[in-house]
């Protein structure tokens, strides 16, 4: 009942936060110092002409108006022409969502899959060496630049070692299409040469991006297992008997993790900022790329619209973070 | 006083902290002697077109940029605009999120549960998409950095005065100075406030991190002060063409950024386990 | 095989603290013969949850350090028994394990289902000494039989220590069911595995008044209906008398007194246990306390630690802790003076 109460709630509450947010993004992209239906008009338009395109932009409308056909424009993923690539930029999008998906799902597994059992060995060898060298990793992940990160692997693997690719998400044309998930179509094609190519793109920006979120996920796991490892619970299945892995990798990881998923909201916050820059230096055909091409280009649409998907995209992480958590958590969920 | 000394001795028995504060220190250092300390300290508007991309030698213990500019010089006065941004961007976040949270914790009503709603949706979206999007409307300049890190990070000071108020409003001593009749405003400064200042003084020195972080990568995509401003995330950028060969261009301001964010996730680590005494326990239990 | 189950002898356990080093036991003595109720008395920070321990073999890793002595539990020093065997073949197998707080002595992320079958996994009867030593690092399967074999016998436990709808319950979490409840299943848990001897670590101290002399009442039926050795510690002197067969007093680290509870509420021959039966209210209403404080166990008293406060106190007791020695059948007290005369009034 309470569970259901809280789901309820926080699905109630995304409306609204999507709602605020399109008004930031109005509001900043109302903060543009210059007119920009003057500078679109042309340095020769007459006072008619620039009226004109006043008109015709909706500008003339009182600024409540404005909002009202923005956000009900944006609501129906209409966020105007892109002028980098001269289409619709909702097409521009949906092309390049599964790349930044991709890198960030891998992104996650290796951070998840290297970051939770460092965090519990890092816990249950408190101050040893591994411990210590644990600890420099975790605090160096989280005063990292990414974009520097990025740029020493590349330095380092691809030119100076030559082990993989220096950018790009595959040579030639990749493989056929299905998902838009580059390793998932190369497995349906068959096409082993293929699968290792993308995967060799797929590395760098993989381990740039995993990095500052396996840090995190290290530092609340072995929090998380310190606490649970003081607890009563396992003084008993100690006293009881219970073998000392059960104890660690059972019953006190599953107590840590619960709190580790409350912190995937702010990992995946670090993964959205860290995947602009990250996918910049690797030219990773992504949504991050497209927002930085559309810095480069001047483009206020398409800023505004990466701004809005992205913020879209992490309020539904948080919320399905919330819900998990209900789901995971037994004494949340009845 | 007494607290105080307290402090001061359990922060120098802290070498974590003691580490990070170093760290900081040398920034500062760096900043405000950078006239003094920099070999080369016209190089931060000249240009040596002859001498460019050397590398480390006695001469540029750093080597040289692609106008010929001397790195380390150059390192030393983007010091001062990273200290700038950080400094202000963050002073006016803690202005602005300190009251709002102050007056949302202390009156209930729709008044406060609308401030912490604003709060909310800014901190529903990642601070750098924000950031990006008011540095690019904007356009390219230190000031508009500083605009754009400070609309978007006021709201964890705001979240986090409002959740302490709220949590201390229930002491005794606040309830009784509110029967006391003393005044909101003055119960606000001198009763709640300073019991907060702790988290505030720690949440702000981790807070200075990651603003840097923020800074530099907004630098980084061109929305910082523009060339040829020796901003340590743009100089990163401006490297990028010249590797592998000028390793030293994009290694040094890359290590200057972590030293100095290292230093500051330390420093405010090591506050926290210092100032607040429930997490202080749970670390002795730790080591 | 003999008559004594267990035999600690000799047990001295430091722990390092931030003020030095505490010498939380100091050559403590600890009998219990098989199917013995033994109450281990005492206040809080004398040692007993240290001593219930250390028969454990769970002491704090890093801060604690037996110095001497032997845990002889049916003829083997389980303090010179490999501690890979000890978990394996020896805790929850032949001796389990009753914890003071039932509430957080339960993992509250699984069923309690799933945490009875994972004891049962590892330490059913059902299996023999040689499948249970094997190593808990390889993986295990509890097969379909067993699994069924072992789930009865949960249904059949829970039901002897009453538990209404036993297949309900196991489907539940900790935090759905009462203190009262969550200590029946740990008692449930405890004999499940037929052990020789439970250690019940105050057992009802975090239950409510009303619940303590049911479960204690339940905890001694199924003990000795079952033939099961309890220790049982407490610092209530009169939960002890009503479920003990035998008693031991400690006092700051030492013990000071054995006996069978009759012996020991009759003639109590310490004088710190004769002050503290004193101390419980009399009939008219009177509490004769102790004077003196509990003293530091990192600098403890020399000798006797209980000299300082001792109205009997001599130089010896100042300087060498009195050897054992019988006073009567089966008790032993560890004093240079012992008390003679009987105290002025009974316990009811």
């Amino acid at each position: 009942m309470k569970f259901l109460v809280l789901v309820v709630n926080r699905c109630l509450w995304f409306l609204p936060t999507v709602l605020g947010l399109m008004v930031i993004t109005f509001t900043i992209s109302h903060l543009i110092p210059a007119d920009p239906i003057a500078a679109a008009a042309g340095e020769n338009a007459t006072a008619e002409q620039i009226a004109a395109l006043r008109v015709k932009f909706g500008l003339d409308q009182p600024i409540y108006v404005q909002l009202y056909r923005y956000v009900l424009a944006v609501a129906q993923g209409d966020f105007g022409i892109s002028l980098y690539t001269q289409r619709p930029i909702v097409f521009d999008i949906a092309t390049r969502l599964p790349a930044t998906l991709e890198l960030t799902f891998v992104a996650v597994l290796i951070a998840a899959t290297l970051g939770i059992p460092l965090g519990v060995l890092s816990a249950t060898h408190r101050n040893s060496p591994l411990d210590h060298v644990l600890r420099v990793i975790t605090v160096s992940g989280l005063a990292i630049a990414a974009f520097w990160l990025a740029i020493l692997f590349q330095l380092l693997f691809a030119m100076k070692l030559g082990w993989t690719p220096l950018q790009g998400r595959v040579d030639g044309w990749g493989p056929d299409s299905v998902t838009g998930f580059f390793l998932i179509d190369a497995v349906l094609m068959g096409d082993l040469e293929i699968l290792q190519d993308v995967a060799a793109h797929m590395i760098l920006p993989a381990a740039t991006l995993a990095f500052p979120a396996m840090a995190t996920i290290v530092r609340f796991t072995r929090a998380g297992v310190l606490e649970a490892i003081n607890s009563n619970y396992v003084m008993y299945e100690e006293a009881m008997g219970f073998p000392r892995r059960i104890i660690v990798w059972k019953y006190v990881l599953r107590n840590a993790l619960i709190g580790t998923v409350t912190q995937i909201g702010l990992i995946f916050g670090i993964l959205i900022a860290n995947g602009v820059v990250v996918e910049a230096v690797f030219d990773w055909p992504g949504l991050g790329l497209y927002a930085v091409s559309s810095i480069l280009q001047s483009d206020y649409n398409g800023i505004m619209a990466f701004a809005i998907i992205a913020g879209v995209i992490f309020i539904v992480v948080n919320l399905l973070v919330d819900i998990t958590h209900g789901l995971i958590d037994p004494r949340e969920s009845r | 006083m007494e607290t105080l000394r307290f402090v001061a001795g359990r922060f120098l028995q802290d070498r974590v902290a003691l580490i990070g504060a170093v760290l900081i220190l040398l920034l500062v250092l760096a900043a405000v002697f950078a006239p003094w300390l920099a070999t080369h300290p016209q190089d931060v508007s000249e240009f040596h077109p002859a001498d460019r991309l050397q590398g480390p030698s006695l001469a540029h213990f750093l080597g040289t940029d692609r106008m010929g500019s001397d790195v380390y010089s150059r390192l030393l006065y983007g010091a001062r605009i990273t200290i700038t941004i950080a400094v202000i961007a963050i002073s006016v976040s803690v202005l602005i999120g300190v009251p709002v949270g102050l007056v949302a914790g202390y009156y209930r009503g729709w008044f406060s549960e609308l401030l912490m709603r604003v709060s909310d949706i800014f901190l529903a979206v990642p601070q750098i998409v924000l950031a990006i999007a008011i540095a690019q409307t904007l356009g390219p300049s230190i000031e508009n950095v500083i605009l754009a890190l400070s609309a978007t990070y006021w709201p964890f000071w705001a979240r986090l005065v409002y959740a302490e108020t709220r949590s201390i409003q229930n002491e005794v001593f606040i309830e009784a100075s509110i029967a006391l009749g003393v005044s909101p405003l003055r119960v606000m400064i001198t009763h709640i406030l300073p019991n907060i200042m702790s988290s505030i003084i720690v949440r702000t020195t981790i807070g200075m991190g990651g603003t840097i972080l923020t800074a530099a990568a907004l630098g980084f995509l061109g929305l910082g002060p523009p060339a040829p401003s020796p901003e340590w995330g743009r100089t990163i950028a401006e490297s990028r063409e010249f590797l592998p060969d000028a390793w030293w261009y994009a290694t040094a301001p890359g290590l200057a950024i972590f030293l100095v964010v290292m230093g500051f996730n330390l420093l405010g680590d090591g506050l926290r386990d210092i100032l607040d005494p429930k997490i202080r326990r749970s670390r002795t239990h730790d080591r | 095989m003999t008559a004594e189950l267990l035999r600690v002898r000799d047990l001295a356990v430091s722990f390092a603290t931030e003020g030095g080093t505490a010498k939380v036991l100091d050559r403590v003595n600890l009998t219990i013969g098989r199917g013995q109720i033994v109450g281990l008395v005492g206040e809080s920070g004398c040692g007993k949850t240290t001593l219930a321990r250390s028969i454990l073999g769970v002491l704090p890793r890093n801060s604690a350090q037996i110095g001497s002595g032997s845990i002889v539990f049916d003829d083997a020093d389980l303090l010179k028994v490999d501690p890979a065997t000890l978990e394996r073949t020896v805790r929850g197998r032949q001796i389990s394990f009753i914890p003071q707080d039932p509430y957080g002595s339960f993992n509250p992320v699984f069923t309690i289902g799933s945490q009875i079958m994972e004891l049962m996994k590892w330490k059913s009867p059902e299996l023999n000494d040689r499948q249970a030593a094997r190593s808990g690092w390889l993986p295990r399967f509890h097969g379909r039989q067993r699994y069924r074999a072992d789930r009865q016998r949960v249904l059949e436990m829970l039901a002897a220590v009453q538990l209404p709808n036993p297949d309900a319950i196991l489907a539940k979490y900790p935090h759905e069911v009462s203190g009262g409840q969550r200590q029946r299943l740990m008692i449930a848990m405890a004999l499940l595995t037929e052990p020789k001897l439970i250690i019940a670590d105050e057992p009802t101290t975090a239950l409510d008044v009303t619940i303590q002399a049911q479960i204690l009442k339940l905890l001694r039926q199924l003990a000795t209906g079952r033939g099961v050795a309890v220790l049982f510690t407490t610092h209530d002197l009169g939960t002890a008398y009503e479920i003990c067969d035998r008693i031991t007093v400690m006092y700051a680290g030492q013990e000071m007194e054995e006996a069978p509870s009759e012996g020991f509420f009759n003639r109590p021959s310490h004088p710190y246990t004769s002050r503290l039966l004193r101390s419980l209210p009399s009939n008219d209403g009177g509490l004769v306390g102790i004077p003196g404080e509990i003293p530091s166990l990192v600098n403890p008293p020399i000798g006797c630690r209980f000299h300082p406060r001792c109205e009997y106190a001599t130089e010896i007791c100042c300087s060498q802790r009195p050897e054992p020695h019988d006073v009567g059948v089966d008790h032993v007290v560890r004093c240079y003076h012992p008390v003679t005369e009987k105290p002025k009034q009974a316990v009811q």
